[in-house]
């Protein structure tokens, strides 16, 4: 134990710092974990190190880790931990375990007590199958969950645990719902074996905001900013991960696809859906046959429409392994895409059969009846989302827009609610909440919810045109000119050609606007934009031909200096978009 | 990693991406418990004709509740076995110990040997009875079972068995211990079973179907009828939670749920339970396949009206006004006239607080008559007639539509109604100032037998109607000088509706009156003064009137004038007609006290008119005093005796006890005034009638205990017999004068110029 104790401490001695200086001794320190992560049947935590060494440069042969040295107990427990790897392997959890009774060295005890919790399980899983009763169905338990933390315990009590023991206990004990207990025991291993990915992994799913972030004492390596990086993804704060992905690129991993795929996600989640295509295609080359994270992959096809990438996806994919989570979603995806909606729900109920706790599904499976008509069936499946994840902003958004399409505005404003508060900075949610308040005559509220649409920054850019029409609804002229202005700089600066069906309404208004504050200049500057389109014509022209009548007869007054292209000093000074957001500050009272 | 076993897990429940709760179609399986009841059935069987009728009576009456409650530990079921029948309870422990220490196959045996119970020609059990069916439950769902299903209930009954011979044992083991080390390893157990064994006395176990609903039901009419015997609302939410955990598609648990967070004034979890009731309802509805899309649509309407009344109930106007929109419009569209039913006597409500109409609601009376919803009707006319009390109708008139209602009542078996009727009356005739009529009816309620109480055996008493009635007798007792009668019912009603239950502001308010009445009677006006801020918070109004009276009382009369005036605006405004009645006397009082009774008079009169016009007795009643008081120092005497005639009756009659003092206590100052002019004889006359009247006086004022009033009446007792001549009496006055003089600080007011 102690020269193991000792292995590990100069381990995390080695590791120490945070910075990437040595890739080197990293990419040794990250090839012995590998090793260690296998012969502990850890094959997700062996799977991520592996992965990340291959990143890296290869080592020569000299500089490879050696062998893991052999303890006088390691020798001891050879023959019997040989023999349960093996049954383990072939998931004969309890023979595995009998045999290991009675071992002491670290690994074979490690072995014995992984194998007792997977049997247990296991068994857990086989049971609610045939449980006595429909109730009883939660009810079922891992019976040897209570022991092992009887053993566990006592062994971190007398502090003989090294870092795969603790990271087990914390799994044992996060299953028993001890998240605190749980939270502690994983900062513990972390610290005692910062190279267990695992470990910090069932840390990021303790972990549910920024607060309880802050007052975590982690362990000051270079694994702590991949952690932390996946956490940022995790808790939506993606400027931050995006900032830390790249700083460990530059550092020199950027062959890594576990980097990519984390960064194609993060854009995902920021909808810079561009972005994050152009990763996945190029993350795609470089690992053809990979399955994990596919299913986000193919929602960007599906957003951008595109049938023939996302068909060969589909078709390449299902090869690979047909009844795998993924494989089922992007083929779901695929079907609704073709609108084929019964068939695309299919595929997502076997992606629930597969993982039920696969909650993305359960959502994309709710806009599938919903395509159907079949709100009920919808409102069910996103009631199931928000039952496993109660975070899910998606769900709680589509059962808003099932709600609204059963045209009951004001019951979907507490759905929207839910959805804005997971997403504050979301415009859709934002959107859709002043939409409704229109619908209910709210306009103030929905003047409010379009203004901050589009201060957090406006999607579908559709928030300011809303809230210009509110205006002029209300006979607020100026301000639905500054709207209209700021929309279609908003359009133009953005340099896409995208036929903005608004655009010309935005025009003509701000035409009669000027028109009527009898600024030739500027109106007649609208009006010919009018002309541009087909619907704004011919009021286009005749505008033109009142102001020119207008500017005839008053042609000795009008002397002032022209203004600017469709810019009066009045209005330039306040129209740069104060991005500054006050609280959403709705009258209602209700949550 | 262990997340990857969870992809083993498989949900049978999950068909077309939908989860059925009923996909096996049991609602009921076979757990050790059941099994004990099992064999207690049998052994009820096989004793036969052996047990005593007592006996046999006292075990048919455990039976079922064993059957329909949640499952219990052995040891408990036992006892209850035990208090019944010891002799039963020991052959059931037995048979239990063979089946739990023997073999599978006797568990197997004992089931085969089960259905025999119904074969032969005089079978002991029949099948449609209720142990009948249970016993064919029992059979069916145990049929059912796979092999490793029927070896884990074995298993199941084993532990079951054991966990009650363990308790058994763990007395004496406790006493063994010793050795430090066992103590530990003791004290470790201990600590990972504390939380399990909390759990087990909160709920032994989950339940099934019927054990849910049966639950749900009994707790959903407790909270209903006697919030006080419901379970406490943490504890219901946990038990909720509980059942949720287990079953989430047992969407009644969530409606429980809102009703329990309304309970405690949770607007955030009732919101959300609410709609996550109606979410999971609709599935329902889609499901029921008799009435099509029909029942979905109308889960939906529903949805929307309850969520109106949600916020209603939380005061939340416009948002609820906003929901009632959207339910009418949607019962519209699918011209579901029932619903609208609803909607339109809800709208009555938000209206109300908002502004009143009667139009509305007569067409919804009109309606709901139309549509044989007698509950909305009944429910319409008795707003109406609240409403038409407060304009001033005719009285006969709203008692006859009261009357016409209770027939309504009486005939559909609405007992709610019935309370809520006699409650109304009660109030009516509190408002009419007839405080017997009021107080009879108040009794009545109290000592009426509910309809309920015969069916289910749970007395309603938690409605608004008892809070009412309950309120209006302790103010009524009060105002007698009952006082310890008054506390008394407070006292019960704290117990009835804890402060924290939707009525319970009610009786807050009327004990804060009451106490702000003695206070004032007994001359503590910074106490009557830190009463106002309470009285306030629950009633504005109310608060603001008990103000100025506290300023006037405190001789500061500019701001009691300048709070009057004001009061009187606002009360005009809303027509609260009652108040602006009460605020003209006060008014009138004021300029009286300052010596303008020339003002005072106009001001009376129109109070006096519109008492006359709402009807109002009592409030016309005290004007008259009011009046005749002004008469008197205005120097017209026999005036003000004229028109005392008028007021003397009713006071007398219905009166608060210092009112009918304050009434004799000015009769004789108006006699004695009167006396002036008389010859000598009558004069003399006069003087011992206004003296019998001032020891009337008197005894009510001791009844209340008004000191001050009691020694102005002493002085003027002792100075009219001295005119009189019988000077023992007058000295004897004059002494209970003189204690309470120094009892009590002298006050500003020239004695002569006080009526009140």
């Amino acid at each position: 134990i102690g020269r193991a104790g000792a292995m590990a401490a100069a381990m995390v001695a080695a590791a120490g710092g945070g910075d990437f200086s040595d890739l080197r001794e990293i990419k040794k320190q990250l090839l012995s974990v590998a090793e260690r992560s296998r012969e502990r049947g850890l094959q997700h935590s062996g799977k991520w190190a592996a992965e990340l060494a291959f990143a890296l440069e290869p080592l020569p042969l000299s500089e490879l880790p050696p062998p893991p040295v052999l303890t006088e107990e390691d020798a001891r427990d050879l023959d019997a931990y040989t023999l349960a790897k093996s049954y383990f392997d072939l998931k004969e959890y309890d023979r595995a375990a009998y045999f290991l009774q009675g071992c002491k060295s670290q690994k074979a005890y490690f072995l014995y007590m992984y194998s007792r919790y997977l049997s247990g399980e296991k068994k857990k899983d086989d049971e609610t199958v045939d449980s006595l009763g429909p109730l009883e169905k939660g009810q079922v338990k891992n019976e040897a969950l209570r022991e092992l933390r009887v053993e566990l315990s006592k062994k971190h009590k007398a502090q003989e645990l090294d870092g795969f023991g603790l990271y087990l206990y914390g799994v044992v004990l996060r299953k028993l719902d001890l998240v605190k207990e749980a939270i502690d025991v994983f900062v513990e291993a972390a610290h005692a074996l910062p190279l267990h990915w695992g470990a910090w992994l069932e840390l990021c799913n303790l972990i549910t905001d920024k607060e309880m972030l802050k007052f975590l004492s982690l362990p000051d390596t270079w694994m702590k900013e991949f952690f932390l990086a996946h956490i940022y993804t995790e808790l939506q704060l993606i400027e931050e991960a995006l900032q830390k992905y790249q700083s460990l690129i530059d550092a020199g991993f950027s062959k890594s696809t576990y980097i990519i795929s984390q960064i194609a996600v993060a854009y995902h989640n920021i909808r810079d859906i561009d972005k994050a295509l152009s990763i996945f295609n190029e993350l795609r080359k470089q690992d053809p046959y990979r399955i994990e994270n596919m299913d986000t992959f193919s929602n960007l096809l599906y957003v951008r429409s595109m049938k023939p990438e996302l068909s060969y996806l589909a078709h390449n994919l299902c090869e690979i392994d047909k009844y795998r989570v993924e494989t089922c979603c992007v083929i779901g995806n695929y079907y609704s895409l073709r609108s084929q909606h019964e068939k695309a729900a299919l595929y997502f109920q076997r992606a629930l059969k597969l993982n039920p706790r696969y909650l993305g599904a359960w959502t994309l499976m709710g806009h599938e009846y919903m395509e159907m008509k079949n709100t009920s069936a919808a409102i069910q499946a996103y009631r199931h989302a928000i039952e496993v994840n109660k975070r899910d902003y998606r769900a709680w958004y589509g059962l808003g827009q099932t709600y609204e399409i059963l045209k009951m505005p004001f019951y979907c404003l507490y759905y929207y609610r839910r959805a804005h508060q997971l997403r504050p900075n979301d415009s859709r949610m934002l959107v859709a909440l002043g939409e409704c308040y229109e619908k209910l005559n709210q306009l103030v509220e929905a003047k409010k919810c379009y203004w901050r649409a589009y201060a957090v920054g406006d999607v579908e850019k559709m928030a300011l045109v809303k809230l210009a029409k509110l205006h002029e609804q209300l006979n607020e002229s100026e301000q639905a000119a500054q709207c209209y202005i700021k929309y279609i700089q908003d359009i133009y600066s953005c340099g896409e050609v995208v036929e903005h069906l608004e655009v010309s309404t935005a025009f003509r208004y701000l035409a009669q606007y000027y028109f009527k504050c009898k600024l030739w200049d500027e109106a007649s500057a609208c009006a010919q934009k009018c002309c541009a389109f087909n619907d704004t014509r011919e009021e286009g022209k005749a505008l033109l031909r009142q102001i020119l009548q207008l500017r005839n007869q008053g042609e000795t007054s009008s002397t002032d200096v022209a203004a600017p292209f469709f810019l009066p000093a009045s209005l330039s000074a306040s129209n740069t978009p104060t991005r500054r957001v006050s609280p959403l500050n709705l009258s209602s009272v209700t949550p | 990693m262990a997340s990857v076993h969870d992809s083993l897990y498989f949900n049978p429940m999950l068909t077309n991406g939908v989860v059925h709760a009923n996909v096996f179609g049991v609602r009921d399986w076979v757990t050790p418990h059941k099994m004990a009841l099992l064999v207690l059935l049998s052994e009820l069987g096989r004793a036969g004709a052996q047990l005593g009728l007592l006996e046999r009576r006292r075990l048919n009456r455990l039976l079922l509740p064993l059957l329909q409650g949640p499952d219990m530990a052995l040891s408990r079921l036992r006892k209850a076995i035990e208090e019944c029948c010891p002799h039963l309870a020991g052959s059931v422990h037995i048979r239990l110990k063979l089946m739990a220490e023997g073999e599978l196959k006797d568990m197997e045996q004992f089931f085969d040997d089960l259905s025999d119970s119904f074969s032969g020609t005089e079978p002991e059990v029949h099948k449609t009875s209720v142990v009948g069916l249970f016993l064919r439950h029992m059979i069916l769902a145990y049929n059912k079972l796979s092999f490793s299903q029927v070896y884990k209930l074995y298993t199941a009954l084993q532990q079951y068995f054991q966990k009650d011979e363990k308790k058994d044992g763990a007395d004496e083991s406790e006493m063994e211990l010793t050795n430090p080390e066992e103590l530990d390893g003791k004290m470790e157990k201990e600590e990972l079973d504390g939380p399990l064994r909390e759990e087990e006395m909160a709920c032994s176990g989950p339940l099934s179907q019927k054990q849910a609903e049966y639950f749900l039901s009994q707790q959903a009419s407790l909270l209903k009828n006697d919030e006080t015997k419901a379970l406490a609302p943490a504890s219901l939410q946990k038990e909720l939670n509980n059942l949720l955990k287990f079953n989430p598609d047992f969407a009644e648990a969530h409606y429980l749920s809102y009703l329990n967070s309304l309970r405690v004034q949770d607007v955030f979890s009732s919101t959300h339970s609410l709609l996550h009731y109606f979410d999971r309802l609709i599935l329902t509805g889609a499901e029921s396949k008799s009435n099509g899309d029909e029942g979905y649509g109308r889960s939906l309407r529903y949805a929307a009206l309850n969520l109106a009344a949600l916020h209603c109930r939380f005061g939340h106007y416009q948002q609820a006004e906003l929901a009632l929109q959207e339910a009418i419009r949607i019962a519209q569209e699918s011209n579901d006239h029932v619903c609208l039913q609803h909607c339109l006597s809800w709208l009555y409500i938000l209206e109300q607080k908002i502004f009143d109409s009667c139009v509305l609601l007569e067409h919804s009376v009109n309606k709901s008559l139309h549509f044989g919803l007698p509950y909305l009707a009944s429910l319409g006319i008795q707003s109406l007639v609240q409403q038409r009390a407060f304009a001033g109708k005719a009285a006969n008139k709203l008692m006859d539509a009261l009357k016409d209602s209770d027939l309504l009542h009486w005939k559909h078996s609405l007992s709610e109604l019935i309370d809520i009727s006699i409650a109304q009356k009660t109030a009516i005739w509190r408002l009419y100032g007839r405080s017997t009529m009021a107080l009879q009816q108040a009794q009545t309620l109290l000592s009426m037998n509910s309809l309920e109480a015969v069916n289910v055996g749970v007395q309603q008493n938690n409605t608004e109607s008892f809070a009412v009635v309950l309120c209006h007798l302790a103010e009524l007792h009060a105002e007698q000088g009952y006082f310890a009668a008054a506390s008394e019912i407070l006292k019960h009603l704290k117990e009835r509706f804890p402060p924290n239950s939707q009525h319970a502001q009610l009786w807050m308010l009327f004990d804060q009156k009451i106490q702000f009445e003695r206070a004032m009677n007994d001359g503590r006006y910074h106490v009557a003064d830190s009463l106002v801020a309470g009285i306030t918070a629950l009633n504005s109004i109310e608060g603001v009137y008990r103000k100025a009276i506290v300023l006037k009382a405190q001789n500061q009369m500019s701001e009691a004038h300048k709070l009057l005036q004001k009061l009187l605006i606002h009360c005009q405004k809303i027509k609260n007609t009652e108040m602006v009645i009460r605020v003209l006397l006060s008014i009138a009082e004021l300029y009286w006290r300052s010596s303008c009774h020339t003002i005072a008079l106009p001001v009376l009169l129109q109070a006096l008119a519109l008492a006359r016009e709402y009807s109002l007795q009592y409030l016309a009643s005290e004007t008259v005093l009011n009046l005749a008081f002004s008469q008197l120092i205005l120097g017209i005497p026999e005036q003000a005796l004229n028109i005392l005639h008028m007021a003397i009756e009713p006071v007398l009659a219905h009166g608060a006890v210092l009112d009918k003092g304050c009434a004799m206590f000015l009769v004789a100052k108006c006699q004695v005034a009167s006396a002036a002019s008389y010859t000598p004889q009558k004069k003399i006359e006069a003087l011992e009638s206004a003296i019998l009247n001032l020891n009337e006086a008197k005894t009510y004022f001791a009844k209340v205990d008004c000191k001050e009033q009691l020694r102005d009446v002493l002085y003027f007792q002792a100075r009219l017999f001295h005119t009189l001549g019988k000077t023992q009496e007058r000295n004897k006055c004059a002494m209970l004068f003189r204690q309470l003089h120094q009892e009590l600080p002298a006050h500003g007011v020239p004695l002569i110029n006080a009526f009140k």
